[in-house]
């Protein structure tokens, strides 16, 4: 993976920000996405405050956003891609580097709980956007896909494109094509990824969607 | 040749696609050499065969070489249907070898019961071989039939049975009906007994397996065939395969030694290998997805 010196420098300089972030409210929040749909209550958690979110709120690197059931959200990135987290899901922002013309450079996210689809627009680079979880760290470039946090496990389905899901502790990695899906449990190697049936994606689709 | 030994290498012909990726919930049933496909699927693959013969009287077959394709596509997510041609060689005693095309092979299946969380498959199969399409000096009938088929699978990871939950059980039974006499019908029957390291290692521990230990199977394979009604000369045979299954993303390949139990079946140990490609994996966005799916 090929990583230039200004996304270096960028990747950086959202690193200070969020490191500071906790401490300082004097630096510089980076917002990285919009609300652009909700449902319930939902909130970001950012330098030790917990505020409710609305239409059209921005969120920054380094936010966490909180969607107690039966809260959703849909958050718009600045890349042009759409996260919905479904009721019962909280991710935290870790990094999210854009570069001038929007096309995204470095996406992290941090899953602790629930499910959330991604449609990720095309990045520079490979397998540039990553969603971390306890047990594992799923990454793409471009696709639409699910990733969900159970207790012990991670579970991931793919709409379209192709998603990497390796474990954190065996680091062995498993391809998920579209339709198809594929399990991480703590500790372990992941699952032989699996076809998965239309009821399937149906399930999720239908939690992760905000009217 | 007698016509156990065509029986045989028919029954070696049908005995077709790999267990590759076709799943129940986590459990991936390995490629197996013997026995049917279990559910519809996107794949290719190439399968030769060996298998020494009772010989006999000069002319008579002392061994039967195969090479079978196969080419499975999914109309829905739940039936589909392949095509299957095999190549066949027969080295005579005291005669030189013949060669030529078995009948060709047609099958629909259609995947009746897939229980994710008990790792349960149950699929119902048509095939049917059309006579005349092959050579008759190899053993290709000059008629056809056709065969219903019952297939599941099922592992035991639901079970409270630690270190055997990776163990899983696929199988199948069928009447094959010929189209017309002196073939006869013939009952068929399989099963395969597996243990999945790729599953212990993603569901039951991680025992820090190197590769490619961690990505093989052990399988063992037992097909039967045995006339049903009046024989026309065929008798029952029952051949062996135990084998091991490497699998990595897209692709798989097995081999397994053949162990004929009577003359009927063969004599001597054969080899059978097998190299799949999975095109619900490497073209899941074009040719390797069913015909007519959601989403």
């Amino acid at each position: 993976m090929a990583i230039t010196r200004r996304s270096l420098l960028r990747l950086a300089i959202a690193g200070a920000a969020m490191l500071a972030g906790g401490r300082n409210k004097a630096v510089a929040a980076v917002p990285c996405g919009t609300v652009v749909a909700l449902s319930g209550q939902c909130f970001r958690e950012a330098g030790g405050q917990r505020q409710p979110l609305k239409l059209g709120d921005r969120v920054d690197i380094a936010d966490t956003i909180d969607a107690p059931a039966p809260g959703k959200l849909k958050l718009r990135m600045s890349d042009g891609s759409v996260i919905a987290l479904a009721a019962g899901t909280r991710v935290t922002i870790a990094a999210y580097i854009t570069g001038a013309g929007g096309e995204r450079d470095t996406a992290r996210l941090s899953l602790s709980g629930g499910l959330l689809r991604a449609i990720v627009a095309p990045g520079e680079h490979v397998n540039t956007f990553e969603v971390s979880t306890a047990v594992g760290t799923a990454a793409v470039r471009s696709t639409d896909w699910f990733i969900e946090m159970q207790p012990g496990a991670a579970e991931v389905g793919v709409l379209s494109g192709r998603v990497v899901l390796t474990s954190a502790a065996t680091r062995q990695s498993v391809t998920i094509p579209a339709r198809w899906g594929a399990r991480l449990e703590a500790g372990r190697d992941p699952v032989p990824a699996r076809i998965w049936s239309p009821a399937e994606f149906q399930a999720v689709a239908a939690r992760t969607e905000v009217q | 040749m007698r016509w156990s030994a065509w029986f045989l290498v028919g029954a070696l012909c049908w005995a077709a696609p790999a267990l590759a990726y076709t799943s129940a919930g986590d459990r991936a049933f390995s490629a197996t050499l013997l026995l049917p496909q279990i559910a519809p699927t996107d794949e290719i693959y190439v399968k030769p065969f060996t298998l020494p013969q009772p010989g006999g009287a000069a002319g008579a077959a002392r061994r039967n070489t195969n090479l079978g394709t196969t080419y499975a596509k999914t109309i829905t997510d739940r039936l589909g249907v392949s095509v299957e041609q095999t190549f066949s060689r027969v080295d005579r005693i005291g005669a030189g070898a013949l060669t030529g095309w078995q009948n060709l092979d047609l099958e629909a299946k259609y995947m009746a019961v897939n229980d994710i969380p008990r790792e349960f498959l149950l699929t119902l199969g048509l095939d049917r071989e059309t006579g005349g399409t092959g050579a008759r000096r190899v053993g290709a009938a000059p008629s056809g039939a056709t065969t219903p088929r019952i297939y599941f699978g099922k592992g035991a990871g639901d079970l409270e049975v630690g270190l055997l939950r990776p163990l899983a059980l696929v199988g199948f039974a069928g009447v094959q009906l010929a189209d017309a006499a002196p073939r006869p019908n013939l009952v068929t029957g399989g099963i395969a007994v597996q243990y999945s390291l790729p599953y212990l290692q993603s569901k039951v521990g991680n025992f820090d397996l190197p590769w490619p230990l961690r990505a093989m199977s052990p399988v063992t394979e037992i097909v039967f065939t045995a006339p049903a009604g009046r024989s026309f000369g065929a008798r029952a045979t029952v051949l062996i395969a135990p084998g091991i299954s490497l699998a990595g993303e897209g692709w798989e390949f097995a081999v397994a030694a053949l162990v004929p139990t009577s003359r009927a079946t063969g004599r001597g140990v054969g080899v059978i290998a097998q190299f799949h490609l999975s095109l619900d994996f490497l073209l899941a966005d074009s040719i390797g997805k069913p015909l007519f799916s959601e989403p």
